[in-house]
């Protein structure tokens, strides 16, 4: 057995439940399960399946449900009242949605590359559910505590990109080449950002790994880190394809980007594994930012309640923002990673980096440990200073428009030549 | 302060958020609507048209067809033409109502209603029968009889043809009747000859 | 270890078969696909191995970014639909190859292929537990203290690289 489903609240349950037996004793206490002793790798596999099943349906549910939400909230914010005729306010509508996609004629382009418009949507499924893999959505309720778990969602989320990139290419229409194009500019400069914000969490929380960030968190790091918090949740909103950064897919100008030539399943695939995203990058950010399933009572497996009331804070700021803000132009995004997020990024991986070899080795007992204080002290520096640096560097980013100098010698008055009566 | 604007928004759509929204409900709820409204019906008086097909001629879209048969009644029982055809294609329709004005019966009014949504073009066409069975809900639009009676389409009965009235409007009446017209109505009063009728 | 020997075989036959795709294949946006399924399954080489920080460095920089660089590429070259085009530098390819080959048969037969826990002594037994419980941490010991000049030298490349990319683009 790996070392990691050992922790696995589901995983021990479903496993003991089976196939409890003397030979595992050290997990399940000794306790004889369902199937006879020598089938240990038959409850293994179910046990497995079990968390898979979870996980999965877990994310699409999720998905159907931010769908609900998002239309339900986007209506809102635009004082309409959103989809209310299937079931109570309207939860049903994703299922009828979903209906309607799945009867859909699945259409393949003649002159698509028919392989890789098949892989597409699969690939951007797969790279989700595999970035939830990390995901502690209560105490010791995740699938793996791998304790590289903040590079492992940047890198598989980066796997989207390709996919992306692949729908663009093997649909053979200009405008989903055009979306994936842009998109995958736009993507591999938000990865940079994204990538050097969480630097300042793994430092203070001195571990990559879910779990221990959600531990070292003694007051949320948002505080603590208000310039990472922010640029994160700009580069994943980038990397979702969420309004202000939705160029890829942006409908008033090429169709609906590089999922033009999807419908039916495969385009019910793509806008699963996008909203889904909404809803893991939440998670994300609830986990690195918030303190993810701790809170001041309800600890433990109830954390769970924590983790969701904080992910659905998160959802309703992405929505919000989507409601709010038009779709920036490609040279403006592309100023704003490069000009505005990566100096703040590196501004505060230096302020981190200083502060942290201030309190946690130079000044302190035990070596890496930071305590709750001198976190606030950190805070106390970082908040002012997150300011600042937004002000500077909006300053220096500000886009200069340059209106040319009217060429304009004024027009002849109209000649009357009749009245008019 | 770099960003504000970018929090002004947010204010903005968060007040929209918590004020409630202002959409009806169509089918449950809806509108006040104009008695003027001119919709997708009309309503037809089987009793007062005499099959002159003045509305046809005046169409400028040609999309009215009345097809019309002698009776056999006398004259003095009150003869008048059979209708046999009176379409009216709503799907070409731009509802300018000039058919309305140029009826000399007033048996001719545009409806109320709005909800004559179909799937084929082909059944966009009222044809009479629908025209003598729908309900007749007629709009005040160019019917002045019915604005003095302060009839409302959307709240008030169906109208029978003894009902609706006729135009009273002087100047307009020697003009149905075929009589020259040398006075209009000018912006600053003034009364109609008194011959006109 | 049976299960793991499986995951390698069938890691291997992929990246092989990918591999040679990638060389064989006359649709040249295939080929750069395959070059991604190569990049992965190499990864997946390295999570075997227990190096995961490094497999997780392959998969966000080689698949994630250097395949992204290659399609671009692939995208600004002309008659990309015609695929790969027989040119006249097939004689210096062999030559290369033949060389990359040699050199890198050359560095397994002078490798010293045992296990790190039959390594005489107590260091063997250290060195295991050390590597295997936290790569990152053993990582981040030898980039920065054992070969700390050669970091500093790779990241003066890119920086140098960076500014000539900005001269390259700088507004006249």
């Amino acid at each position: 057995m790996g070392p990691f489903l050992r922790d696995n609240v589901v995983f021990r349950e479903v496993y003991c439940w089976l196939g409890g037996s003397e030979s595992n004793a050290g997990l399940c206490g000794g306790a004889d399960g369902l199937l006879p002793a020598g089938f240990e790798w038959a409850a293994y596999f179910a046990a497995g399946f079990a968390i898979i099943l979870i996980l999965v349906n877990g994310a699409l549910l999720g998905a159907a449900a931010f769908v609900w939400a998002e239309r339900r909230l986007l209506a809102r914010f635009q004082s309409r009242r959103g989809p209310n005729r299937w079931g109570p306010w309207g939860v049903l509508q994703p299922i009828a949605d979903l209906l309607k996609l799945l009867i859909k004629e699945d259409i393949i382009p003649h002159a698509a590359d028919r392989v890789a418009f098949t892989l597409v949507p699969i690939i951007m499924l797969m790279a989700l559910l595999l970035s939830l893999a990390v995901l502690p959505f209560a105490k010791s309720a995740y699938l793996v505590n791998l304790n590289i778990g903040v590079l492992y969602i940047v890198a598989v989320s980066s796997i989207t990109t390709i996919a992306i990139f692949m729908a663009g290419w093997s649909s053979a229409n200009k405008y989903a080449m055009f979306g994936a194009m842009r998109g995958v500019a736009m993507l591999i400069s938000y990865e940079i950002p994204l990538v050097l914000s969480l630097v300042g969490v793994v430092l203070i929380a001195g571990s990559m790994s879910l779990v221990s960030v959600v531990e070292a968190q003694t007051i949320p790091f948002i505080i603590v880190q208000p310039l990472g918090a922010l640029i994160f949740m700009l580069g994943i909103s980038a990397e979702l394809n969420r309004t202000p950064f939705d160029i890829l897919e942006a409908e008033s100008e090429i169709i609906a980007g590089y999922h033009t030539e999807y419908s039916g399943i495969k385009f019910a695939l793509i806008q699963a594994a996008e909203m889904a995203g909404v809803l893991a990058a939440s998670g994300f950010l609830a986990t690195l930012f918030l303190g993810g399933w701790s809170g001041p009572f309800l600890s433990g497996q109830l954390g769970a309640l924590w983790f969701l009331a904080k992910l659905g804070f998160f959802v309703f700021l992405f929505i919000w923002i989507r409601a709010t803000f038009p779709r920036l132009r490609i040279d403006q995004i592309m100023a704003f990673a490069w000009k505005f997020l990566l100096p703040l990024a590196l501004i505060n991986i230096a302020v981190t980096a200083v502060q942290v070899y201030f309190f946690g080795f130079y000044q302190a007992e035990v070596p890496g440990e930071i305590t709750r204080g001198e976190l606030l002290i950190m805070a106390a520096i970082n908040i002012p200073l997150a300011l600042v640096s937004i002000a500077a560097f909006g300053r220096v980013t500000r886009e200069k428009i340059r209106v040319p100098a009217p060429r304009f010698e004024g027009l002849a008055p109209i000649p009357r030549t009749a009245e008019v009566d | 302060m770099y960003g504000f604007g970018l929090a002004k928004g947010l204010m903005v759509t968060l007040k929209n958020f918590i004020n409630p929204p202002f959409t009806t409900q169509y089918p449950e709820e809806r509108l006040p609507q104009h008695p003027r409204f001119r919709g997708e019906e009309f309503a037809w008086y089987e009793e007062r048209c005499t099959g002159c097909a003045s509305c046809a001629k005046y169409c400028p879209l040609g999309i009215i067809k009345i097809v019309t048969s002698p009776s056999e009644t006398a004259i003095l029982e009150g003869d008048k033409y059979n209708i046999d055809v009176f379409d009216i294609d709503i799907g070409r329709c731009m509802f300018c109502g000039l058919c309305v004005e140029a009826c000399p019966y007033d048996a001719l009014f545009m409806g109320s209603g709005f909800e004559r949504g179909r799937y084929q073009r082909e059944e966009l066409v009222i044809g009479v029968d629908e025209l003598r069975e729908a309900v007749k809900r007629p709009s005040s639009w160019f019917r002045p009889q019915l604005e003095e009676a302060q009839y409302d389409p959307h709240t008030g009965e169906p109208l029978a043809w003894e009902e609706v009235g006729r135009e009273q409007w002087p100047w307009h009446q020697g003009e149905k009747a075929g009589a020259r017209i040398d006075w209009r109505p000018r912006r600053g009063g003034g009364e109609p000859p008194e011959d006109g009728a | 270890m049976l299960f793991q020997d499986v995951i390698f075989w069938l890691l291997a036959a992929v990246g092989v078969a990918a591999a040679l795709g990638v060389v064989l294949l006359r649709d040249i946006f295939r080929a750069a696909l395959l070059l991604v399924v190569v990049f992965l399954t190499i990864a997946g080489h390295f999570f075997l191995l227990a190096a995961e920080f490094v497999g997780v460095v392959q998969v966000l920089i080689y698949a994630g970014a250097i395949s992204i660089l290659i399609i671009f590429a692939l995208m600004l070259t002309q008659n990309v639909q015609q695929g790969n085009l027989p040119n006249r530098l097939q004689i210096p390819a062999v030559m290369i190859s033949v060389l990359l080959l040699t050199v890198l048969a050359a560095v397994f037969m002078d490798t010293d292929w045992r296990l790190l826990s039959d390594l005489p002594g107590p260091l063997g037994a250290g060195l295991v537990d050390v590597a295997f419980r936290d790569t990152t941490f053993s990582l981040a010991k030898l980039l920065l203290e054992s070969y700390a000049l050669a970091f500093a030298a790779a990241a003066v490349l890119l920086l140098a690289s960076i500014i000539g990319a900005l001269s390259l683009v700088r507004e006249r």
